[in-house]
């Protein structure tokens, strides 16, 4: 009932197109994490979403109800912002009780339980009788959560709300959100350009680009099965390979391939594509394996849990593998790559063909 | 061997010093600050020193005698009052209450109006246009509000009669009305610095405030109390302050519309230490009515700044 969909959205600010005829429905009770970089739009599409901003064209609906002309206060949602807000005049309990108090059919007795268990959930209960020259910036931020869900609005919008928040206080922040996320039903739309965040909170992720949204989908499908070659190289750290490669008689050849592919039926019989494989889907040894090709080890950096991750070179082509432990070979040294052959994607013009 | 000033040694240790000198923090701080003291001794201190010095002598200019000391005579006679001062005061602070009152009430709601229609087409132009009364010189304004005031070939007048009918009045002239005409020129001068002072204390609050009461669905009053007036206050008390003061010495725009008239209708409190001072040249006397104004402009200051901190006090 509050699933909201986005039905050939556009807004434009100016000659600057933010959204561009953009279809999406948000499922109701899911959380979906709009994920891009700066200036994709993802904040313009939440702040249309809020009422905050009006399309220049198209509908949004919220279940059946067309909201799209709706002010934001007719619209029933709750958010939370990019710059921590509390008012400053109240104190946390008042805080988020105050939104509680504008629905008059809830009693006293009813709001002060919501208020209690929304700081139990936030675990600020000490914290309750707090002004806000006592708060850090997460603790502030987690009031701010705390308003938003309190209501139990149908849909409740977060956009960035770790932006502004001191490091130390964000994995703590983060970390609330998750458990109120989780114990709550409604439909959350939740907007940020840092993946690790997206990954941990979304059902689903909107990957977008340019006003477009490239890609909707769970988030190990987003990460393993990109539709784009700019989805595979914007997530993970660091992205996914792409290695040139080139197609001739139902076969596609290419640096890392031991043996030439068969290609898929879908792909055109001549011409050059690209080969999709993240770092960690590469297997590095020091001596030839069945189906291995050589390289030499140009690069390597320590990277987080022992892992390392290395660039090898095949003449022009670099390509980055991510290995558990030391690399089996000095700088300069030839390794053997084995790349996983179920793990391979295809792209061609920044798509994907299989 | 004595060090010879001028070689290129000395000069250079020199430099080091006054360098190594000005890495203390201390001595930059007071480096900076000498030129603003100095400054600020010679034209602010001694002239107000000398003020008060000369508020106990008798001293008239053009009688030729020297200055006697006469003690609290100066003060006891403006106590007694002398010239029907305490009028003038009266007719002061009823000058100041209406007009920064009728400025700030006006001067907010232009400042919602202009604050609330970003959008809207020639906003600017609206802004600039009537940003222009208070750049323009009081006593021109004076001089041509005596045109528009005049019976005979006054605008208002002409409006006036096309509208209703009446007789030509003599704003200026007349008792009843000199006051409030005076009054409406001052409101329509100093009105635009209200908005300027409401529109920056309205720029002063965060938006993303306002966004979180729009989505909280705050009712206005609400929004008023909890997020605008929290953030605005600070410069919007500040604009009233200015305007007090201002407006307690207004002078330059009652000499060209009334000269104080008529009898002592509009004669506020400057207009009658400029005359002892400038016309009847009796220094001494309108020394110590000038530091009993500077008290009073205290005491006003003091209270605004207590009020103020209250509030700050309270709301943290």
């Amino acid at each position: 009932m509050a699933e909201i969909n986005i039905d050939g959205v556009t807004k434009r600010f100016g000659t600057f197109t933010a959204v561009q005829d953009m279809d999406i429905r948000f499922a109701d009770g899911e959380v979906a994490c709009l994920l891009g970089p700066s200036g994709c739009g993802k904040t313009t599409l939440m702040r249309m979403i809020a009422g905050l901003e009006h399309p220049t064209s198209g509908r949004i609906l919220f279940g059946d109800r067309d909201v799209t002309a709706l002010p934001t206060h007719a619209r029933n949602v709750g958010m939370v912002f990019q710059y921590p807000v509390m008012y400053p005049t109240l104190s946390v309990a008042e805080n988020i009780a105050l939104p509680l108090k504008q629905d008059r059919s809830l009693s006293a007795a009813e709001r002060d339980l919501r208020v209690a268990e929304m700081l139990d959930v936030l675990d600020m209960r000490e914290h309750g009788g707090s002004f806000i020259d006592e708060l850090d910036s997460g603790n502030r931020q987690k009031v701010a959560v705390g308003r938003a869900i309190a209501r139990r609005s149908d849909i409740v919008l977060f956009d960035e709300p770790t932006t502004n928040v001191e490091v130390n206080a964000k994995l703590q922040l983060i970390r609330a959100i998750k458990t109120v996320i989780q114990r709550t039903r409604q439909t959350i739309v939740y907007v940020t350009h840092d993946q690790t965040e997206a990954m941990t909170l979304a059902d689903r992720i909107a990957l977008m680009y340019g006003g477009k949204i490239i890609q909707y989908d769970r988030p190990d499908v987003l990460y393993n099965q990109p539709l784009t070659e700019f989805g595979g190289w914007f997530l993970g750290n660091p992205g996914m390979n792409f290695v040139p490669a080139t197609v001739a008689n139902g076969q596609i050849s290419a640096p890392i391939l031991a043996e030439p592919l068969p290609a898929p039926a879908n792909l055109p019989s001549q011409g050059a594509i690209k080969i999709g494989i993240r770092p960690e889907w590469i297997a590095m040894h020091d001596t030839p394996q069945p189906g291995s090709v050589e390289g030499t080890l140009a690069d390597q950096t320590v990277g987080i849990a022992g892992r390392y991750l290395t660039r090898v070179s095949f003449g022009d082509v670099d390509v980055k593998v991510k290995t558990d432990g030391r690399p089996p070979a000095p700088i300069g040294g030839r390794v053997h790559l084995v790349p996983r052959r179920g793990r391979i994607t295809l792209y061609a013009d920044g798509n994907r063909l299989a | 061997m004595t060090a010879v000033s001028g070689s290129p040694r000395s000069s250079r240790l020199r430099r080091t010093r006054v360098a190594q000198a000005l890495d203390n923090r201390g001595t930059l701080i007071a480096t900076l600050l000498v030129p603003v003291l100095i400054f600020f001794v010679l034209f602010n201190t001694i002239p107000t020193l000398w003020l008060l010095g000369l508020s106990f002598y008798n001293y008239s200019l053009t009688s030729g005698s020297p200055p006697s000391f006469v003690g609290f005579r100066n003060f006891i006679q403006i106590f007694n009052n002398r010239n029907n001062i305490w009028a003038d005061l009266s007719r002061t602070f009823t000058f100041v209450v209406f007009g920064v009152g009728i400025q700030t009430v006006l001067g907010l709601a232009l400042g919602f109006l202009f604050w609330g229609s970003k959008e809207m087409p020639g906003r600017r132009v609206a802004l600039t246009m009537l940003f222009t009364p208070m750049v323009l010189t009081p006593v021109a304004t004076g001089t041509f509000f005596r045109f528009i005031y005049d019976p005979d070939f006054g605008v208002l007048n002409v409006i006036l009669h096309g509208l209703f009918s009446t007789r030509p009045i003599n704003f200026l002239s007349e008792p009843g009305t000199a006051f409030w005409a005076v009054l409406a020129v001052d409101c329509w001068m100093w009105t635009p610095f209200m908005i300027l002072m409401a529109l920056a204390a309205l720029g002063s609050v965060p938006k993303a405030e306002l966004e979180a009461a729009e989505v909280d669905r705050l009712p206005w009053r609400k929004r008023l109390t909890l997020v605008i007036w929290h953030h605005g206050k600070f410069i919007l008390m500040l604009g009233i302050l200015l305007r007090t003061i201002d407006s307690f010495k207004t002078l330059d725009l009652i000499i060209p519309l009334t000269k104080g008239g008529p009898g002592q209708e509009t004669r506020l409190v400057a207009m009658e230490v400029n005359k002892q001072a400038f016309e009847s040249f009796n220094m001494g006397w309108s020394s110590a009515y000038s530091v009993l104004l500077l008290l009073i402009s205290i005491a006003m200051t003091s209270v605004f700044i207590f009020i103020l901190n209250l509030r700050r006090r309270r709301g943290a």
